[in-house]
Formats: C-alpha cells, sequence, structure tokens
C-alpha cells in the first residue's frame, strides 16, 4: 500500500490569490512570445522532398502524360487502389491511358507505384490533404491526378538522387 | 518407343517427335520460339539447345532440340553450364535488335522471350550499337498489326500459312539484318484464321488490332469454354476483365477438335456476349434485365414468379403449343425444354439456320448450330426459320427457348405473326412484336454452364466466365419451373 504524503500549504497558497496573480501572470507573458500552434489549413505543414503525399502523374514539357498504362503501379499496388485501361494513341509510343483511376481511400501512400514505374510517370507529390462529400469524388480521375513535371520535379530529383545512391554500391 | 536419358532419367520418348517434345513430355523445361509443337520446325532461334553426350572418347555436343531427332540411347543434358551457356548467347543476339518495349506491349505477361530473358538474360545489354529502327504498326490486313521492330524472325507466322492454312500468304523479306516479315507484294493477309498469329507470334511482334491495348493479359480472368460460332465446337479459352466484360476469346489445345487454332469469327465473335442491358425499368434498348410481361402500353417490366405463374396460365389454356428452341441450348436446357414438351403434349424442335459461307477443309463446318448434333440425338426435330415462322403463323400459342432464338427466327418475319398468337420467348433480348406477351432473360452462353456436342459426336464444355445480370436465372431451371407450373394448372382450363 502507498501512503501519499499531502504537502502542508503555506499561508501565501492558503489565501488564494497571490497564487492566482501567479499564474496569470505565465497567461500573459505566453501572450508576447511565438505561438507554438498553427493556424493549419490556413498555414499548411511544410513538405519537402521526402514527403510522401498522394500519388500524381507527369506530363511532361510537351504536353503529353508520360504514362503508358502499363499497369506496373495497379500491380505492386497493396491496396489495390489503381485502375488502369489502356488505348491506342497516335503518338510514337503508341499506348496511354483511357481511364486512370486511384481510389485516393484505399491508397495507404506507401510509393509503390512511384517505385515500380518503369517510364518515371507516376511520384508522389506533396498533397496530402483529402476531404470531400462523397466517396465517389475521392476516387480520383486522369485529369484529377495530371500535375505538370515542374511540380514535381524537386520529388523526381530526390527519386533519382536515391536510386542512383543505390545504384553505386551494386 | 525409344529409351533416351533425360538430366540423368532414363524415359522412353516418341522416333517421330523431335527431341524437345521428349523433353517438355517429361516436365523438362526448354525455351522455345521458332518451334510450335504444330508446324514444322527449321531450327531457326537456336533457343532450345541442349547438350547432348557424344560418342564414348567424343566431346559433347550442343544441339538444337527442335530439329534433333531421337535416337536410341542418347544422352541428354537441359541443365549443364554449357547448354546454359549457349543459349544465354543465342538469347542475348535475339535481345540485340529487341525493343525494350515491354511496358507498352501487348504480348507482356505471356511472351517466352520476355520470360526465358527475366530467367536467364543478363540485366544489361553488352552492345553499344544502336538497335535496328523499323516500322513499328505496320497492319497486314483487318486483323493483325505487325511491329517489326520486336520480330525476332522465327518465321512462326510464315510456316502458319504454309502447314496450316496450305496458302502461303507471308515470307521473310531481306537478307542478313535487312530481314523482316511481310506479306507477298506488300498485299493483306487474307482468310479466316489470320488471328491465329497473334497467339503463335512468340513476342510481340504480331498483334491483334481488336485487342490492341485492351487489357493487361495478368488482369485477365481465363475460362475455359467452347466456341459456339459453328459446329465445330473449338475448345476456348475465354478471357474476361475484372468479371464485366469478355475482351479476347483464344483457342486452347484440344488434339481431338481444333489443336492449337481457332477461325477468326469465333475469335472476334464478341458482340452477342458484350451487348449492354437495357436501361433499368425498360424491357427494349439492350439485353433483358427482368421478365417482361405485355401490359396495356406494350411489354413492361415484371417479377419473375407472377411472370411464370401468367405464362402457365396463358399456355395451359391454349394447347397445342410449339416449343421451339435454340440451337445454342446446351443439353441441359433441351432436357428441360423436352420435360416441358412432354408437358405441353408438344414435339421439340429447334431453330436450324441455313448453312453459312464460311464453311472451310480447316475448322469451320459453315453451320450455325453449335449443338444441332447434341439436340438430334435428344429426339429434337431441326427445323428451319421460314418453316418455324409458317408453323408459328397458324398455332395457338409457342414457348421459343434459348439464346439468340429470336434473332436467328428473323425479327423481321416474326412481326408479321398474328397477334392472337400466346407466345412465351427465354432469350437475352426482347423484341417489341405484337404477339409476344411474356419475354424472360437467359444468360449468353459465357454466362452459363452446360454442354454442347460437336458435330463429330464430342462433348464441348461450357463454364461461367462472367456473373450474369442479377435477375437472370439459368434457362433449364426456368424451363423447370414453368413445366412444374403446367403441372400444377388443369389442362385445357
Amino acid at each position: 500500500m502507498v501512503v501519499v504524503q499531502r504537502k502542508e500549504l503555506t499561508l501565501a497558497e492558503r489565501l488564494y490569490l497571490p497564487e492566482v496573480l501567479r499564474g496569470l501572470s505565465l497567461t500573459f507573458r505566453k501572450f508576447f512570445e511565438k505561438p507554438i500552434t498553427r493556424q493549419y489549413p490556413e498555414q499548411p505543414l511544410p513538405t519537402d522532398e521526402v514527403t510522401r503525399g498522394q500519388p500524381r502523374l507527369v506530363v511532361k514539357d510537351d504536353g503529353n502524360i508520360a504514362c503508358v498504362s502499363c499497369g506496373m503501379c495497379e500491380v505492386a499496388c497493396p491496396a489495390y487502389a489503381i485502375t488502369i485501361d489502356g488505348g491506342e494513341t497516335d503518338r510514337g509510343i503508341e499506348r496511354e491511358p483511357k481511364r486512370f483511376e486511384i481510389d485516393m481511400l484505399r491508397c495507404i501512400l506507401c510509393g509503390f507505384c512511384e517505385e515500380a514505374c518503369p517510364k518515371d510517370a507516376i511520384f508522389m507529390s506533396n498533397e496530402l490533404e483529402l476531404a470531400d462529400f462523397t466517396r465517389a469524388g475521392l476516387v480520383y480521375d486522369l485529369e484529377k491526378l495530371k500535375r505538370p513535371k515542374s511540380a514535381l520535379q524537386e520529388r523526381i530529383d530526390y527519386v533519382y538522387r536515391l536510386n542512383n545512391r543505390w545504384r553505386s554500391k551494386q | 518407343m525409344t529409351k533416351i536419358q533425360i538430366n540423368g532419367r532414363e524415359v522412353e520418348a516418341d522416333p517421330k517427335q523431335p527431341l524437345i517434345r521428349a523433353c517438355h513430355d517429361q516436365g523438362v523445361d526448354v525455351p522455345m520460339y521458332c518451334y510450335h509443337p504444330g508446324l514444322a520446325p527449321v531450327g531457326s532461334c537456336r533457343i532450345c539447345q541442349v547438350e547432348v553426350a557424344g560418342a564414348p572418347g567424343q566431346p559433347s555436343r550442343v544441339v538444337a532440340a527442335c530439329r534433333t531427332p531421337v535416337s536410341e540411347g542418347m544422352v541428354v543434358s537441359t541443365d549443364t553450364p554449357k547448354a546454359h551457356d549457349t543459349r544465354r548467347e543465342c538469347l542475348e543476339f535475339l535481345l540485340k535488335n529487341h525493343p525494350l518495349d515491354c511496358p507498352i506491349c501487348d504480348k507482356a505477361g505471356e511472351c517466352d522471350l520476355q520470360d526465358y530473358a527475366f530467367n536467364e538474360g543478363q540485366g544489361k545489354g553488352r552492345s553499344s550499337e544502336p538497335r535496328r529502327k523499323l516500322e513499328k504498326r505496320k497492319s497486314l490486313g483487318d486483323v493483325i498489326v505487325l511491329d517489326e521492330e520486336r520480330c525476332i524472325l522465327c518465321s512462326r507466322c510464315v510456316r502458319f500459312f504454309t502447314d496450316v492454312t496450305k496458302k502461303a500468304q507471308l515470307t521473310v523479306e531481306g537478307l542478313g539484318s535487312h530481314s523482316v516479315i511481310n506479306t507477298y507484294m506488300d498485299k493483306p493477309l487474307e482468310g479466316n484464321y489470320q488471328g491465329n498469329l497473334a497467339d503463335i507470334c512468340p513476342v510481340g511482334a504480331l498483334t491483334s488490332k481488336k485487342f490492341r491495348f485492351q487489357a493487361r493479359v495478368w488482369n485477365l480472368s481465363k475460362t475455359l469454354s467452347t466456341c459456339g460460332e459453328c459446329s465445330r465446337g473449338c475448345s476456348i479459352s475465354v478471357e474476361s476483365l475484372r468479371a464485366k466484360q469478355v475482351k479476347r476469346i483464344r483457342p486452347r489445345y484440344n488434339a481431338a477438335v481444333n489443336q492449337w487454332w481457332m477461325c477468326d469469327t469465333g475469335r472476334h465473335a464478341l458482340a452477342p456476349l458484350t451487348r449492354a442491358l437495357a436501361p433499368e425499368g425498360e424491357v427494349l434498348g439492350g439485353r433483358l434485365r427482368t421478365a417482361a410481361v405485355r401490359g396495356y402500353n406494350g411489354l413492361e417490366c415484371s417479377d419473375d414468379v407472377a411472370a411464370l405463374d401468367l405464362a402457365a396460365d396463358m399456355l395451359a389454356s391454349h394447347p397445342g403449343t410449339l416449343v421451339i428452341v435454340s440451337p445454342f441450348a446446351t443439353q441441359e436446357e433441351a432436357k428441360a425444354a423436352l420435360a416441358l414438351a412432354q408437358a405441353l403434349k408438344a414435339t421439340p424442335q429447334f431453330v436450324s439456320p441455313a448453312p453459312n459461307a464460311l464453311k472451310d477443309d480447316l475448322l469451320h463446318t459453315g453451320d450455325p448450330c453449335p449443338n444441332r448434333r447434341g439436340l438430334l440425338e435428344l429426339g429434337f426435330g431441326a427445323l428451319a426459320p421460314a418453316d418455324a415462322l409458317a408453323a408459328l403463323a397458324v398455332a395457338p400459342s409457342a414457348v421459343l427457348a434459348g439464346e439468340r432464338v429470336l434473332e436467328l427466327l428473323g425479327h423481321a418475319g416474326l412481326a408479321l405473326l398474328p397477334k392472337k398468337l400466346r407466345l412465351v420467348a427465354f432469350d437475352v433480348e426482347a423484341s417489341d412484336l405484337a404477339s409476344l406477351d411474356i419475354a424472360f432473360p437467359v444468360p449468353t452462353h459465357v454466362e452459363k454452364s452446360g454442354h454442347w456436342i460437336n458435330v463429330d459426336g464430342r462433348v464441348g464444355v461450357l463454364n461461367v466466365a462472367l456473373p450474369p445480370p442479377a435477375l437472370v436465372r439459368r434457362l433449364d431451371l426456368q424451363l423447370a419451373a414453368l413445366t412444374a407450373k403446367l403441372s400444377a394448372v388443369p389442362q385445357g382450363s
């Protein structure tokens, strides 16, 4: 059995008011200090190249999508979040996605799709926010997934740097 | 039989077959590109090389297993370093000009070259010269498109036309590294067997125009089934994507029926299998979703139990019913129709359209009834569409049962039938006929299991490749339910 000895209060403490003032002084001091909280939606968290946000598709500088709908990300996806239907295109690459859907509610942001892609067409962006009024709205289609290459450049450079370091060890 | 030794195992081999067949029969994997069991061996790709021990005191030799006959006492090893090295060198030469197209190529996933390169190949090419630049999309007729860069010049396609269809259409044009596959005089390919080229091509050089980029092959679920385009009943594999749509039909090996081949008519007969459903709550404009009963405003969707009661009452009060089934009816459905015909005291008959012009010497019989033999053996009478319509015109009531039965009778002819005819139809699609009173939906032949009997009396098995639409029940069960209801209703009441 543990006996907790209650500390005897001093006279000042028993008078109550000095302690209230002491507490308030701390409150007022903090008013003038730098806040440690964040105004979240207005001030988002800082992200950098290591941030593994939602996957996005690269649109090359010539305006065409880099994806050839090979289905590697679809196979690699452990959450079965990706659905692709390919089709023929007149471009030299011959094949492009006609339908590319990522169910963001299923996506676990693991980055396997980025790793599996043989065409550098899918990268983890720094976009992390996910909210909608319907589930269907969170199944992102081609138009919602496309991003210009410049928007993903930081991540692309990071992945290349990482892969090169891994390769040199072989 | 000849006794030989494969990888240290004493086995018996057929002396008429090449060594590669003996290896494959024993489950020993020997890669092959130019060799195909249905075609004459030429030994052009050299990937099937194996080591054969020489005479005593002689060194062992590496031979192409597809061109080497089996001889008594042969000692064959497929797994020795010498055999592996030789094959790996051949592979390197084959890959020298083969583009790194796998993410785009339709063959990826079922490509012999990809599989073997993955197992045995090097991670990197050693060649610094650029690859051959050739035509990537060369159309060879309506069915096949050729990618010259991917071609490894195995000449299987050339031999398919010389050995199987016996009408040479393709050739290897040019010499050395300028060789390409081409048709004679750049003419498009002809015939009803072009689709087989996409199957036998060991790489993705010849691909099907219809299937091009439609799906990745590892996403397709394959169901063993039987083709319904003619009475040959070729063994096929129905390949569907996400249990929603049949994407491709391919032949599967059946020594007694179709070997490795099938005709393009059967291969491309996807339209009847991919028909869209009628809009919700409607009867016409697509596949029938539910039972439909004629009301004041034409056919209206109905509950199937109520419709079945109505049909039983209607048929019982109009005796002299004709029972006509579709030639697509399986044996199981035919048996159910037979019981129904007995209950109605009718002679069972089936629609037998005239032979079409697609008949050839290879597979197609020209007869569009896949189960003619089975139906005849069960005692059904063959009825030409014109005769069927004439009989329907004077009948008090009729039951038409089976996939596409209305289509085969001819919508134009059916529209002329008198309104007083009481007609119950079981079909995939209803038709806006004045005489059609009650219609029930049925599954297509890729949505049900059953058996057909082909022209030679061989049984072809149907399996469920796609789930039928929600309220569509098996035809044999529906007919049995109708028979049961009829026997509960007093006849002639």
